[in-house]
């Protein structure tokens, strides 16, 4: 059971409720923008625009407290319960989620400028196809939040292996450039943690997913997704051995 | 007693299939008729023993009319007649040669409003007693403390049990109608609305008092109030036009209902 599609008889519930959506929707696009906005300025390797992006975070953290207070305020004055109540806690759950993706799209920004300090190398170009596939997760998943699409959202869900399996596949080439030439250590090792940072950026957004599916279905998405990031293994280090 | 009944009659969520309680009130295919009008249509549930019950649904949807059935008060009026069953420790109560003075004593109500007897706060709690039991002047004390007691009412009212009821605030007077019913010592408890009429802190009182009689009564309540259903019971019933739509844990009704119909009501989007 997905909730109602009628109309409270109270309609300014329905208002503040619809309100709480948008406000969910409007956050997820500025954290969207931020993470592509980071991505151009390594590309451009732009020092203010790279802090221009690190200071608009702020925006994102006003939205979160301001979608805390109005949740507070419809559990408080509104009492939700069922449908209304997975819906308003999802909204919760959302914004919390959302709010990282924002810290992690800084976090990229804010390396960019040390990056841009050194002299350029090849692997750099790959941050940005990871950053393609986290953007087009986060953007998906709003979609389906926006449209209570519990389908979509689970294959959003899914999806997530691929940027799991682009990220190792990128840290592997990224061990490579460090083996090959010590110079080449400080600037992979920033482009590591932002690749590290892009691939939250997923998880959060099947965190996302998750949300959505219990505000649809009211029950978790309990399914073990295939877990592909394999750089936790010790194995890796030893180039050349297959990972499966 | 009996024992739990057939699937489908219990609350009906997967992670309720296995019941509370043993069932103590068993409802089979009830009809009600109001001079010809259907109100009740094929009732069928099963009541833990222990718990609390509620039971919610638009006015007119039958919810007090169940209730009333419970104790047979539909029997003083003509033209009134409920076909079907109600089990109560394997004997059907409907059945004309249950006495309805020892329904009475096993099955006790509360009303909406509550209505004191004109007379001393004592009386009020003995009266019920002597009508059903001979006792000395000593157990029959000892009675009335206890389901004043119980009541959760003996502290406010201990000096000054001579003192008309009329004068007790209304919070104390439902508690009063609360001590009465159970100084029959019952088994099953039913309340009607019993805080509509009082504020928030005499219904919490109230409330109160229902979370502990449960351990030994079986209580149905019947409320407008959602939250009160929801803070107050273990089980919730949520009726329509005659109809039992869902029957299930509160804790299920109030997060994921599985009828269309008792999101719509619960959420406030009915009509």
């Amino acid at each position: 059971m997905s909730g109602s599609s009628k109309e409270h008889i109270i309609k300014s519930y329905d208002d503040e409720l619809t309100r709480l959506t948008g406000e969910i929707v409007r956050m997820g696009e500025l954290a969207v923008s931020q993470l592509e906005a980071a991505i151009d300025v390594i590309d451009r390797r732009d020092e203010r625009a790279a802090q221009h992006v690190v200071n608009n975070d702020d925006a994102i953290d006003l939205l979160e407290q301001e979608i805390s207070h109005d949740v507070v305020r419809l559990l408080a004055l509104r009492a939700p319960i069922a449908g209304d109540l997975r819906n308003v806690f999802a909204a919760l759950r959302i914004a919390a989620d959302i709010e990282r993706i924002g810290d992690y799209a800084a976090n990229v920004a804010k390396r960019s400028i040390p990056l841009s300090m050194v002299a350029p190398i090849a692997p750099t170009s790959g941050l940005g196809y990871l950053a393609e596939l986290a953007a087009a997760e986060v953007r998906e998943v709003l979609i389906a939040y926006r449209d209570r699409d519990a389908e979509r959202a689970y294959q959003v869900w899914k999806d997530d292996a691929e940027l799991d399996e682009a990220y190792t596949g990128y840290f592997r080439q990224l061990l490579t450039y460090m083996m090959e030439d010590p110079r080449n250590i400080t600037p992979c090792t920033h482009l590591l943690f932002m690749a590290k940072n892009i691939e939250r950026i997923g998880d959060h957004a099947t965190n996302i997913a998750e949300s959505i599916w219990y505000q649809v279905n009211g029950e978790p998405l309990t399914a073990q997704r295939a877990k592909r990031d394999f750089t936790s293994n010790p194995e890796l280090t030893k180039l050349g051995h297959k990972q499966d | 007693m009996t024992e739990p009944a057939a699937a489908g009659i219990h609350p009906q969520s997967s992670a309720a299939s296995a019941p509370l309680a043993p069932t103590k009130l068993q409802v089979r295919d009830l009809h009600f008729y109001y001079n010809g009008f259907h109100a009740l249509k094929g009732i069928n549930m099963d009541i833990p023993e222990k718990k609390v019950t509620a039971i919610i649904g638009p006015s007119g949807c039958g919810k007090s009319t169940l209730l009333r059935i419970f104790n047979r008060i539909y029997a003083i009026y003509p033209k009134l007649e409920a076909k079907g069953e109600i089990i109560l420790d394997g004997e059907n109560i409907l059945d004309s040669s249950y006495s309805m003075n020892r329904l009475r004593s096993k099955v006790g109500m509360v009303f909406q409003k509550p209505v004191p007897f004109p007379m001393t706060i004592f009386e009020n709690v003995a009266y019920g007693i002597r009508h059903h039991e001979k006792l000395s002047r000593a157990d029959l004390d000892i009675r009335v403390e206890q389901a004043l007691r119980s009541a959760a009412l003996w502290d406010e009212v201990k000096d000054k049990l001579k003192q008309s009821a009329l004068g007790l605030s209304g919070g104390q007077q439902q508690r009063l109608c609360i001590a009465r019913g159970i100084a029959l010592k019952p088994e099953v408890l039913l309340l009607d609305e019993p805080t509509s009429a009082l504020d928030p802190i005499a219904t919490g009182r109230i409330e109160q008092l229902v979370e502990e009689l449960k351990n030994e009564y079986t209580i149905v309540i019947v409320t407008h109030n959602m939250q009160q259903a929801a803070r107050c019971s273990d089980l919730t019933a949520f009726m329509y036009l005659g109809e039992l739509i869902e029957f299930d844990r509160t804790e299920q009704i109030f997060t994921k209902p599985t009828k269309k119909q008792t999101e719509d009501y619960i959420t406030g989007r009915f009509g």
